[in-house]
């Protein structure tokens, strides 16, 4: 790894702890901290904490921050508070990395090697002396949520795929599914593209890995680094002047800031490829904005929860899928007002934090339950499974309405 | 549907962009992070002290709105002005009509609470859970607190009470500790997990019942402002099991009161159909003359124009780094670099020199502080002006970036707030 990769030069985020007034804005925010003791707040382990690190941790309470990113985004004066956590998190954890926190990292080797056996693993899944076992061996929660594995992925999907006529007519966009888009969220990639076709759009699918968010989450900062540019590489075979559009919105989070912010991987082609991504709803509502997106919906008569994922807030565009379903005529949509559903990426699976990241979603489950026929409407697929697990509901990603009220489903 | 985009969530982007959404305007705010609220006693402030204009020493205002309108008079450079005293006192009472739960007031008089260092502070609208702190009511305090609450010292605070007077008669309190951590086996809770522990009727109950066993004939309690964040009934609970008034004694930050205004302001503004853009700074424009086309957002990956038909820009002061005086004394306004005026309606901004820093920056910390005053000249429509002529037509400021009040000392700045915010919106949406 090159030096400027290294912890000492992610000096974007250290030098934002001299702007620390210590307002504690962002101890009133944390979702975490508001429901464990064990958590002394961001401003602690953040800017404070920070200033006594030389590469070494000084507090091991920093392990129970979940990088949500609430910290970062209401702190007024822009201190880099998630950003600082996270790196210094990496540096504790390198000696001693769990095994549970290597192997939960790679959604795609678990993707990979579920999809073939993707009832029996299912069942695996569901089976709770099994989980029992897991537990005691690897450390994962006996009832943390989990994804449900498919039989086909979505690149089998789009191999055989014929888009329809006229898709292209408005012009061409890069598709980025993500490994849960490819794996486990399988319907909502083709419901993506899909419903980008119907609009009018040719659509490029680059062959693609993992962004590597997982493993950054979980400290394994090298790895992560070289699957972003990896990544960054990929969808840089597709031409180079074309929006990229995502529907998983915590990976193109990552290739908008977080790589940068926190891995501190800087150049420019990464650069170039945040800027050119654009979460699917972010790209529908602009469209909508600029009076470009067709508002023939079929009325869809239905009251939704909405939540807004803390990895989307963390792009810094309000929730834009509320003010696009509620072109939806029918369509109530009640936002959730909640901070974070707990899961946090890998935070909630993992058996010492499971029972603070329920705490720390009970709010959202009981708005949910409050709203909620059968379907909830969230951006992010851990935050879905967290959701469906906890309230018993269907999470969906918001295309899901969209695609029905084109009466594409 | 006319487009309007409001920066900054304090107390005066939320009010403006509220009272916009009300008016059918499509609105968003835009905002780098949350606004001062959370730091604020949850009161709303419209004029405490005004020591120059009423010629008494402690200053102290009994009757806000119609001194606002003296000070206006005396100082055509103060925000009152422009706003107009009467307009102020309409807008804080739509803010107060607004969160019925949260604020009260008669808006007329001032009421004085005692701080938590006992001082006597005067504010015009309240928390309910406060009223019955009102010294007017001059009864003998007990002030109580928990030992393992380390922002609350009830010794201080009674000790401060009973060397003062109150409309002449002395005024009575003592104090009192309870023994009870926020969560089990705590030596040291912050204010934050008492409120959120007293948001549990169980736990409401506990902390009742200790507070009970300690007083003696005292007629109100006074208690530190932890009673509940969420369960706005707290208070009340807590008062039924004393047996006798309660009132909140406001804490440094994080400040539970003002949290609660924080997020029911936030929570007003969503159902008005505020579209809430947080974690977004404002760091650029893009005008035509005197039109302001749009602003650069900068977001994650990249920066972002967002036009719209009108701007209201409420960024705070120095405090939120809207405006900014650095090593070689240059005073600026971050985004607009809109022309600057100090206390008086002097000219500010550019290179100042040691001699204007000088006059600007007292050394005496707690004496006239001159460049607090500093800030942005507006009409009466709350737009920018250099010399007398507005700086664009659809650009409008409010809140603590108006030139010539030093908030925090005059205790005017919520009021300012209110009233330049209910003044921006009107003028964008031509309601008188
Ligand atoms: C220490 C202190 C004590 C005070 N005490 C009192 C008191 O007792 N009584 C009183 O009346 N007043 C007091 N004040 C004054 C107080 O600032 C005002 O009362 C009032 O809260 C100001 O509200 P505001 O909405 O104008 O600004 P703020 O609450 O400061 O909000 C500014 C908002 O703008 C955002 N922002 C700033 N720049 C940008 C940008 N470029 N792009 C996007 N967003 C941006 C910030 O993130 C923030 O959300 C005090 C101030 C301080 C600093
Ligand atoms: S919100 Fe920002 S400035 Fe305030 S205490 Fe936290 S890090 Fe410091
Ligand atoms: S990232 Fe989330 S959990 Fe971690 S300190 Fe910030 S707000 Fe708390």
């Amino acid at each position: 790894m090159s030096g400027q990769d290294s912890y000492e030069h992610n000096l974007l985020a250290r030098a934002s702890l001299d702007h620390c007034v210590k307002c504690t804005i962002c101890e009133t925010q944390c979702p975490v901290a508001a429901v464990t003791a064990l958590f002394p707040g961001p401003k602690y382990v953040g800017p404070q904490a920070e200033r006594y690190r030389q590469g070494q941790s000084v507090d091991r309470s920093l392990d129970y921050c979940s990088s949500c990113g609430t910290c970062t985004l209401v702190c007024p004066q822009g201190v880099k508070i998630a950003e600082l956590n996270s790196v210094a998190r990496a540096a504790m954890k390198k000696d001693h990395m769990p095994l549970r926190d290597r192997l939960i990292s790679r959604t795609t080797l678990m993707g990979a090697a579920m999809r073939p056996v993707a009832p029996l693993a299912n069942a695996a899944l569901a089976c709770r002396p099994l989980r029992v076992l897991a537990e005691a061996a690897v450390g994962v929660h006996r009832d943390a949520a989990m994804p449900t594995a498919q039989r086909q992925t979505f690149t089998a999907w789009q191999a055989k795929h014929q888009p329809p006529d006229g898709a292209g007519r408005r012009g061409t966009l890069v598709y980025f599914h993500g490994c849960a888009g490819n794996y486990f969220e399988v319907e909502t990639s083709i419901k993506s593209v899909e419903l980008l076709e119907h609009l009018g759009y040719g659509v490029l699918v680059p062959k693609q890995g993992c962004c590597g968010l997982p493993l950054q989450s979980n400290g394994l900062f090298d790895t992560a680094r070289a699957w972003v540019r990896r990544l960054v590489a990929q969808l840089d075979k597709a031409p180079q002047d074309l929006v990229i559009v995502s529907s998983t919105t915590s990976c193109s989070g990552m290739l908008k800031h977080e790589a940068r912010e926190i891995l501190g991987v800087e150049d420019a082609a990464l650069r170039a490829v945040g800027a050119r991504t654009r979460d699917l709803c972010e790209f529908l509502l602009a469209e909508a904005e600029r009076g470009e997106l067709p508002l023939d919906f079929a009325p869809l008569d239905l009251t939704v929860p909405y939540h807004a994922p803390c990895q989307l807030r963390g792009h810094g565009l309000g929730t834009p899928a509320v003010q696009l379903l509620r072109l939806i005529p029918g369509l109530t949509v009640v936002e959730s007002g909640a901070v974070c559903c707990g899961i946090a990426g890998t935070y909630g699976l993992k058996k010492e934090k499971y029972a603070i990241a329920q705490a720390v979603g009970q709010p959202l489950f009981d708005k949910v339950k409050e709203v909620a026929g059968d379907l909830a409407v969230c951006d992010s697929e851990t935050c879905r499974w967290q959701i469906e697990k906890a309230c018993g509901v269907r999470a969906v990603h918001p295309v899901w309405l969209l695609h029905k009220a084109y009466g594409l489903s | 549907m006319a487009t309007a985009l409001v920066i900054g969530a304090g107390l005066a982007g939320l009010a403006a962009a509220i009272r916009l959404a009300q008016a059918g305007w499509q609105t968003t705010l835009a905002s780098k992070g949350l606004g001062g609220l959370p730091l604020s006693a949850g009161t709303v402030d419209v004029l405490g002290y005004a020591p120059a204009l009423l010629g008494d020493p402690t200053g102290r205002v009994a009757r806000p709105f119609e001194t606002a309108a003296a000070l206006a008079a005396h100082d055509p450079s103060h925000p009152y002005a422009a706003i107009g005293a009467d307009r102020a006192e309409a807008a804080v009472g739509w803010l107060r009509d607004l969160l019925p739960e949260l604020l009260t007031g008669d808006l007329k008089t001032n009421i004085t609470l005692p701080t938590a260092v006992g001082a006597l502070r005067p504010t015009c609208l309240v928390q309910p859970a406060m009223a019955a702190g009102d010294l007017a009511q001059n009864r003998s305090l007990a002030i109580v607190g928990p030992s393992q609450l380390k922002d609350f010292s009830p010794e201080l605070c009674a000790a401060n009470l009973a060397r003062q007077t109150w409309q002449g008669r002395p005024l009575l309190a003592t104090a009192y500790r309870i023994d009870l951590p926020a969560r089990p086996d705590e030596a040291d809770s912050p204010a934050l997990a008492y409120a959120r522990s007293l948001d549990q009727t169980a736990y409401q109950r506990r902390f009742a019942e200790a507070v009970k066993r300690r007083l003696k004939d005292e007629e109100a309690v006074g208690l530190p402002a932890v009673l509940g964040l969420r369960d706005r009934q707290a208070w009340l609970e807590v008062q039924e099991s004393v047996g006798r008034p309660v009132f909140e004694i406001p804490l440094p930050p994080p400040s539970v009161p003002g949290l609660r205004l924080n997020d029911a302001l936030t929570a007003a503004a969503q159902t008005a159909g505020v579209r809430l853009v947080l974690g977004s700074s404002v760091i650029g424009f893009a005008a035509a003359g005197r039109r302001l086309k749009s602003v650069t957002l900068r977001q994650a990956g990249r920066d972002q124009a967002w036009a719209a038909d009108a701007f209201v820009y409420a960024p705070g002061g120095f405090e939120s780094g809207a405006l900014s005086l650095d090593a070689a004394g240059r005073l600026e306004e971050r985004v607009f670099q809109l022309p600057l005026r100090g206390a008086g309606g002097s000219r500010l901004g550019g290179q100042e020199t040691a001699a204007d820093l000088g006059r600007l920056i007292n050394a005496d910390y707690w004496a006239e502080q001159r460049l607090f005053a500093a800030g942005v000249a507006v009409d009466q429509a709350m737009r920018p002006l250099d010399e007398g002529e507005a700086v664009f037509d659809n650009l409008h400021i409010a809140g603590g970036l108006l030139a010539g009040a030093v908030r925090w000392s005059e205790k005017s700045g919520e009021g300012i707030a209110v009233g330049s915010a209910a003044a921006a919106a009107d003028a964008i949406t031509g309601r008188r």
